[in-house]
């Protein structure tokens, strides 16, 4: 017991605070230059600085007399431990949605901690459509992108989210982003006269990739991939004034499959090898980004209580022991002598008014 | 540049370098003429608090998009905060002298900077980038009172200075009055973070994300850190302290206005 109380005392040494407090701001600055953001560098000194000052918080004398040093303390090691539970069970995507098309739980990039456990499934909502802002120079602004979904009583909801508003939903937040585009939505006959089905494309972000308007696409169900590129017949987004993200209206579809060539208009169809294949019309699609961390609250919490706690240990420090300046006398002024205080006793260096005003 | 703009902000320029240029001639001189210099620095306050007024109101946005605008706010709040404390602490009016060349140099660049308004991304659509920018003021303006300080510990060693300060309290006592401005400065550091990420967690979708601009602003809280911590632990020199003020005050100034031009994370705004 001895000894480990006493490897607990070197543990916690305020030298190796300093020690580790410049290790781990080399390691940051490693990290930030490396492309891999998360990386030992940071990891292994974050580590050591949270058992030195787990184990200052359990043998420092110190925290026992300042209680708001203390709560400060305790509030980093939580902060850091946080911090480390966050890492193992976040999870962060991206997903698209056609407007008037539901989520329903299934993104289509992820990463994510090796312990997530959410219950992304469950999620489902509808995006009802968005109109984002435009400010003169394609200069995207607000987007106000309306969602629905059904709580567990089956209770409809709707909410307009945007960039900086998101959708939360059993912990998961989506976001809206710059990425979205155009979307045709088909109607797909199968010739074996099975079900019809409704799908749609999506076409690669826009303005982003104003002139790249094309994706390849295979209809439901079939094995034939088809080539479909939307041309544009007028200025969605006038670059000379304030507008808003729309489908357009004029404009028509290009369509490539085995050696045919096909244009199509909203309500025309084309007759191919495994159905038959309708144009309803033009949508739109939001990219979202999802991110999930169970800890952001807790983190906020802590820190928020760090910093009162910082706060209440400066202002008893202070209040206890005001400043007073001290001073010494020069030899100029010894030899004048009039200028000293005449209050403080002969010897002392200490006066308690400022001789503010020089000379 | 809306020309009430411009008179009133060659005012405030007009205002701050004669307020500046008596400090330095009054300590140089052994005789501060500390109510001119008052008056002078708070003319050049008002002026500049009309011109930045007259910019946010003609273009609807506040001075934090464009360099000029965040050399303009941040020469604004400096001087906000220092003239405080003039007041408030007569002891740290000489420190004007080692001050008010910092506030120069800052206005050399912001008047060489393009004035032109720049274009509000919807991330900054949000209160949490005034609290944000409010915290990340009072702390640099903390730290610019204390390396007033430390300047003086620094620039007592040198032999033609060393009279200028003689009768300033000893530098063990300004020292401790520096760290003091120091433990300020954590204090709203520590809330420029936690706004920060509150703002970036709604704006990028995630609290803290390794961009420039945050990993510097962690390092100079390392920093601080370590200063106070130091300054308890192993009860340094004033000189010693004062290096280290001077250290992070570097440090957080080359994070606020360096990391901008190496940058093209979104926290500059680039969308
Ligand atoms: C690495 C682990 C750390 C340990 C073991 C530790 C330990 C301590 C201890 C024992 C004290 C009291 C010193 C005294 O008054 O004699 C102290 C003070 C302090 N620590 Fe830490 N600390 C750690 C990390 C940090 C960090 C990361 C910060 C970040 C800002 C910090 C900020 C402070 C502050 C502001 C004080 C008060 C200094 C003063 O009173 O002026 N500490 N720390």
């Amino acid at each position: 017991m001895g000894l480990l109380w006493q490897g607990i005392h070197r543990l916690a040494s305020l030298r190796l605070t300093l020690v580790l407090l410049l290790l781990l701001a080399l390691g940051v600055w490693l990290a930030l230059r490396s492309e891999l953001r998360t990386t030992w560098t940071l990891v292994v000194p974050l580590a050591l600085v949270a058992i030195n000052l787990a184990a200052s918080l359990l043998v420092s004398p110190v925290f026992r007399r300042h209680p708001g040093l203390l709560v400060f303390h305790l509030a980093l090691l939580t902060i850091l431990l946080l911090v480390t539970a966050g890492r193992l069970t976040y999870l962060n995507g991206h997903v698209d949605v056609a407007t008037g098309q539901a989520f329903e739980g299934r993104l289509t990039v992820q990463d994510g901690g090796s312990w997530h456990a959410g219950d992304l499934a469950s999620v489902s909502f509808v995006n009802e459509g968005f109109i984002i802002d435009y400010s003169p120079g394609q200069r995207r602004d607000r987007t106000h992108n309306r969602v629905s979904w059904h709580d567990a009583s089956g209770e409809r909801h709707t909410m307009v989210i945007g960039d900086n508003t998101p959708l939360v939903r059993e912990g998961y937040r989506f976001y809206t982003t710059h990425n979205k585009g155009f979307a045709p939505i088909f109607i797909w006959e199968p010739a074996d006269g099975s079900r019809p089905q409704r799908g749609s494309v999506h076409l690669p972000s826009y303005p982003l990739n104003d002139y790249r308007q094309a994706a390849e696409w295979t209809p439901p169900g079939a094995e034939q991939a088809l080539w479909v590129m939307l041309e544009i017949e007028e200025e969605v987004l006038p670059a000379d004034q304030v507008a808003h993200f729309r489908a357009p209206e004029a404009h028509h579809l290009l369509l490539r499959f085995d050696n045919n060539r096909q244009i199509l208009r909203p309500g025309d169809g084309v007759e191919m090898a495994e159905g038959y294949l309708t144009y309803m019309g033009l949508t739109t699609w939001m990219g979202y980004r999802v991110y999930y961390d169970w800890t952001i609250h807790w983190l906020f919490a802590a820190a928020a209580l760090g910093v009162a706690g910082l706060g209440w240990h400066y202002w008893a420090k202070y209040n206890r022991r005001p400043w007073r300046p001290r001073y010494v006398e020069s030899e100029a002024l010894r030899h004048r002598g009039a200028q000293t205080d005449a209050n403080v006793p002969a010897g002392d260096d200490t006066r308690a008014s400022l001789p503010s005003r020089q000379g | 540049m809306e020309l009430w703009e411009v008179v009133l902000l060659w005012g405030a320029v007009l205002g701050y370098v004669l307020g500046g240029a008596t400090a330095i001639t009054g300590v140089v001189l052994k005789r501060l003429p500390e109510r001119s210099v008052l008056a002078l620095l708070a003319l050049g306050l008002a002026l500049h608090t009309a011109s930045l007024a007259v910019r946010w109101v003609r273009l609807g946005n506040g001075p934090y998009l464009t360099m000029f605008e965040i050399l303009s706010s941040n020469i604004w709040s400096f001087m906000l905060v220092f003239l405080i404390v003039y007041w408030r602490y007569p002891v740290v009016r000489p420190a004007s002298a080692i001050v008010m060349p910092v506030i120069f140099t800052m206005m050399g660049w912001m008047k060489l900077s393009d004035n032109h308004p720049g274009h509000l991304p919807s991330q900054y659509d949000t209160t949490w980038l005034f609290i944000h920018i409010g915290f990340a003021k009072l702390f640099s303006g903390m730290l610019l009172v204390a390396v007033g300080l430390a300047g003086i510990i620094l620039l007592r060693h040198l032999q033609p200075a060393r009279e200028r300060f003689a009768r300033l309290p000893v530098s063990d006592s300004l020292a401790e009055l520096a760290y003091r401005f120091m433990a300020v400065a954590l204090i709203f550091h520590s809330l420029m973070l936690v706004a920060g990420a509150i703002w970036a967690q709604d704006a990028w979708g995630r609290y803290w994300g390794w961009d420039p601009l945050e990993t510097w602003s962690f390092i100079t809280w390392l920093l601080l850190a370590f200063a106070l911590h130091l300054r308890v632990t192993l009860k340094p020199s004033p000189q010693t302290s004062a290096v280290l003020v001077v250290g992070v005050f570097v440090l957080a100034f080359l994070t606020f206005f360096g990391v901008p031009f190496v940058s093209v994370s979104p926290h500059k705004g680039m969308m």
